[in-house]
């Protein structure tokens, strides 16, 4: 329940930094009586709507009866930070694909992910990372023959 | 005029069968890759055509199409990735298949629900060019208006639970579909003066952020390794299957019709929409979202459809009616072949040669996926941390290809986690989806019929197939509703009695 | 947008090129500094820019000697593209096709580099943009359209928003002193469907998208925005003629990273003016209804910034910029 009070404050916190940055979209004589604007105005106050709707009826709702977060619930919150950990690869893998390279930088992306998801410390960890850094740049670039970036660490090499 | 003999020619003069063939599987790979949507697909291959015999040149494009939007349905089900824009609906009920251990089944289904949806699609393109391609003539932008709010009403069933945050959903799915270039005016909205977010969001980027990352996100950490223990024989559906699923496939094949002669959808609101439709007349609609062999026929008989009845109007008008047919438009163009009515008159070769290349390409369609989807199957079900590894970097070198930018990946890897805390919250990512799909064309479609009746909103009961498709929209949403209220009411009472 | 967001990179390799050369070598190849010339294109392969380059590549090898490459650069709508020109080697070995699109983007959002950070080199082609109407409806000339416009309230659709058909159309719209509505559309496809179904009197494109129902006479070339005539549709007046002072070129043409030497430079204009001349080329480009419009390395930089000074003007008069 506490979850659904948060989730409307969300809401309506998103609906005010949408409207702001909806007043800044400039206003062109090329347009119609809408307006660039006018649908964002409007999705900006149905989402504020549904925000204070979602507070209020977990507000009620909690007054009626107390109901209790499920156990499911707990262990799936216990899990963001883990989550997000494993987000952060991908955001390390953006950062350094400009410098490293797709080869490298997918064989970091793939060995990274194998240790933190727990894959037993053996040689078969950097063997896979490499074999499929290698095998989706061969499919990728040399099959498909789509550009993904070379690196400018490590230019000249492949 | 074409005749046997013309067919049983291309059949052994011409290596028709290998271009079909290399097209179809070139398709699949490259629908199968996530990102690598149907008209980047056949982007890649194109630049090789140019020094092909025209004929064969784009019988081969037209293949790598329907392999294109079949090969989608590989990942929405095994990896919960839609590998193309349409095989976002797959996703719902194919992945759930696989989870409960039934990925060879719903492979199979998908695969002969695309047969199917092909085979339909090709035979309306043979017969009913002409008659069909008024149809998309009759148009307007009122009733593309219609159109989009009746694919917005399933977001009413769509919501599982809680419709408050449902269309929450839905309109945060909105919001991103306003950012870029106004359609009317041409103003940047939310662009924030990045090149990269003038042409908008890739609805793809949250399909792939919202379901495959909020995934693997979720899977992270947890012992639980019940897909080592499928089988990695793909299964095909027996007869009997084949016939409870007449219904579904039969609903898809219409929707991709129609979908497919109108510009702008390229087989997503088909794929939705179906998928809705074949809920509502299905006889256990209890089962959708819990594994349901007709939620993946329906929406793969529909967007299978699109591959062939979108060149109706592209080979009648001229007018490519989604990306994919764009590149093919460029292909005939770059072989001095300019679409209309007199192209079936002038380049008849051209003409039988996509129909002879399309039906070799359906067929073999089957074949491929014999061969092809257990080795999907087998890789899908490696250790978890390798596969884990492995998912996450073909997901993101698959829409770096989409515009060569990190700028996307990060937008991906954003979505994931507003997917992981909606996850969390209780959101339904669906309706945020189909707000992305149809952000676009509802609101344009609106603010051009405005602008054309000086701001009168009677155009919309003006046009007959406008009111048509509010109508049904308006059905839909009140019968969603009672239905909604009836279920809550239940809920409460075994509550109150628990 | 109409852009296809997808990449494709492709050596149009040395086939094409043993294909044509030799067949027609009435002219030595002019030497030229780089063995391989990359041309970028922000267009999608089969876009407009792409099929044009391609076209071109194809002859151009007879009047250059080095191997020409094709490279789509697509994103930014346009704005990779550029920077990847205008960061590249000014040595004569990358260009960039230039057509309006790029004028607009460096105008509408703020892309790392703009059109001002590369040289324009040569002009080959103008576009034809024209007003079109449906065979079977009720105007056979532009003066009815405005007469319709001037009594009822007249429905002209363009191609694409914030763009030359759009400004084509409110200069039109001033000059003849009516206020129909302008709707834009997505592409030229989607608002032929409209003129076709009667929803639009009027239709502004290009004319190349109108071929496959201009063929079939489902619809009538009203005028053409273009200074002079089309050559190949000499009965379609030009707007300017009919009384209303509006024309527009949408060019197509080449720039360059800042400082290519001018001796490389004089070798395209020498080349183009060769290529245009070419007899089977002519016969292609004028299937296509592409109207050559040669403007040298002298004048081109005049023309580009004479046309993105006029261009902002319109944008900032209409408050889409600032």
């Amino acid at each position: 329940m506490r979850k659904d009070l948060i989730s409307g404050l969300v809401l309506l916190a998103g609906a005010g930094t949408y409207y702001a940055w909806a007043g800044e979209i400039a206003d062109s004589t090329l347009s119609d009586e809408v307006g660039a604007a006018g649908l964002p105005h409007v999705l900006a106050i149905v989402l504020a709507i549904l925000g204070i709707l979602l507070m209020g009826r977990t507000l009620l709702a909690s007054q009626a009866r107390q109901v209790a977060a499920g156990a499911d619930d707990d262990e799936r919150d216990a899990r963001l930070p883990r989550a997000v950990g494993f987000l952060l690869f991908g955001a390390a893998y953006v950062i350094l694909l400009p410098f490293v390279g797709y080869v490298i930088g997918t064989a970091l992306l793939i060995g990274g992910i194998a240790l933190y998801e727990g894959a037993p410390r053996t040689w078969v960890v950097p063997v896979a990372a490499i074999g499929g850094g290698i095998f989706y740049w061969a499919v990728f670039v040399k099959l498909l023959g789509v550009h993904q970036p070379a690196g400018s660490l490590v230019q000249g090499l492949f | 005029m074409t005749t046997i003999m013309d067919i049983i020619r291309l059949l052994t003069e011409t290596p028709l069968i290998f271009v079909s063939i290399a097209g179809l599987t070139w398709g699949i790979l490259g629908g199968a890759l996530p990102g690598i949507s149907a008209s980047i697909t056949m982007a890649l291959v194109l630049p090789f055509t140019y020094t092909m015999d025209p004929a064969q040149a784009i019988a081969l494009l037209a293949c790598v199409y329907i392999g294109a939007e079949y090969g989608g349905s590989i990942p929405a089900i095994l990896i919960r990735t839609p590998g193309t824009n349409s095989s976002a609906a797959t996703v719902i009920d194919g992945y759930e298949l696989n989870r409960q251990g039934r990925a060879g089944e719903a492979l199979g289904i998908s695969l002969m629900s695309g047969v199917i949806g092909s085979l339909f699609g090709l035979a309306m393109l043979i017969m009913l060019t002409e008659p069909l391609s008024w149809l998309a003539l009759a148009f307007t932008p009122a009733s593309y208006f219609g159109l989009g709010i009746l694919g917005l009403s399933v977001i009413a069933s769509m919501s599982g639970g809680s419709l408050i945050k449902g269309l929450a959903a839905a309109t945060v799915g909105l919001m991103i579909a306003t950012v870029g270039t106004d359609p009317i005016s041409g103003v940047t909205r939310f662009t924030f003066d990045i090149p990269d977010l003038l042409g908008g969001v890739e609805p793809v980027l949250v399909m792939v952020g919202l379901f495959a990352l909020t995934e693997l996100m979720s899977q992270s950490g947890s012992t639980n390794t019940t897909q080592l223990n499928q089988k990695i024989k793909i299964k095909l559906p027996s007869l009997a299957v084949m016939n409870r699923l007449k219904r579904s496939q039969f609903i898809g094949c219409v929707l991709g019709l129609f979908e497919g002669l109108t510009p702008g959808g390229g087989g997503s609101i088909a794929a939705f929409m179906s998928y809705n439709e074949a809920k509502r007349w299905s006889k256990t609609p209890h089962l959708f979202g819990k594994g349901s062999e007709e939620g993946v026929a329906a929406p793969e008989a529909a967007n299978n459809t699109v591959a062939s009845t979108a060149l109706i109007p592209l080979l009648s008008f001229g007018i490519p009616s989604s990306n994919s047919t764009a590149v093919l438009l460029g292909g005939l163009l770059m072989h001095g072949l300019i679409p209309g009515p007199r192209l079936f008159e002038q380049s008849a070769q051209v003409i039988d040669s996509i129909y002879v290349g399309s039906f070799i390409a359906i067929i073999a369609q089957i074949g491929v996926g014999i061969i092809i989807l257990p080795a999907c199957i087998w890789l899908v079900n490696r250790p978890r941390p390798y596969r884990a590894g492995f998912i996450f970097a073909l997901i993101l070198s698959g829409i770096f290809t989409l515009n060569n930018s990190l700028f996307d990946l990060g937008i991906a890897l954003a979505l994931g986690l507003v997917g992981f805390l909606m996850r969390i919250a209780g959101f339904p990512v669906l309706p945020m989806i189909l707000g992305v799909v149809l952000g676009h064309m509802v609101e344009s479609s609106y603010r051009r019929s405005l602008v054309l009746s000086g701001g009168d909103h009677m155009i919309f009961l003006q046009d007959p197939i406008a009111v048509a498709l509010l109508s049904i929209a308006l059905i839909f949403v009140v019968f969603s509703l009672s239905r909604e209220v009836r279920d809550a009411r239940k809920t409460r009472i075994e509550e109150a009695r628990s | 947008m109409t852009f296809i967001k997808s990449i494709g990179q492709a050596v149009l390799g040395l086939a094409t090129l043993a294909i044509v050369s030799g067949a027609n070598a009435q002219a030595e190849p002019l030497p030229y500094p780089n063995k391989v010339v990359t041309l970028v294109t922000h267009s999608s392969p089969g876009g407009g820019s792409d099929v044009f380059l391609r076209e071109m590549t194809k002859y151009l090898g007879r009047y250059i000697d080095a191997t020409f490459i094709v490279e789509n650069v697509q994103g930014g709508s346009g704005g990779k593209a550029m920077a990847r020109v205008a960061s590249g080697p000014a040595d004569g070995s990358v260009f960039y096709a230039t057509t309006p699109t790029y004028i607009y983007t460096s105008l509408m959002s703020k892309p790392q580099s703009t059109y001002k950070d590369m040289d324009p080199l040569v002009n080959i082609f103008a576009d034809s943009e024209v007003i079109y109407t449906r065979t079977d409806g009720p105007y056979k000339s532009l003066k009815d359209v405005i007469e319709h416009a001037k009594k009822e309230r007249g429905r002209w659709g363009a191609a694409n928003p914030a763009s030359l058909e759009r400004q084509a159309a409110e200069q039109l719209k001033r000059a003849a002193g009516v206020t129909p509505a302008i709707v834009t559309h997505e592409g030229g496809g989607d608002m032929m469907l409209n003129v076709l179904n009667g929803t639009l009197d009027i239709g502004i494109g290009e004319i190349q998208e109108l071929r496959s129902q201009l063929d079939a006479g489902k619809i009538t070339l009203l005028a053409t925005f273009n200074p002079e005539r089309i050559t190949e549709k000499p009965d379609v007046p030009t707007v300017k003629e009919l009384g209303y002072d509006v024309s527009l070129v949408k060019f197509r043409g080449l720039a360059g990273p800042k400082g290519v030497p001018d001796a490389t430079k004089a070798v395209w204009d020498e080349a183009i003016k060769n290529l245009l001349a070419d007899p089977e080329y002519k016969k292609a480009y004028t299937a296509e209804v592409l109207v050559p419009q040669l403007i040298g390395e002298k004048d081109y930089p005049a023309f580009i910034n004479n046309f993105a000074t006029s261009t902002e003007e319109f944008l900032k008069s209409t408050g889409a910029i600032k």
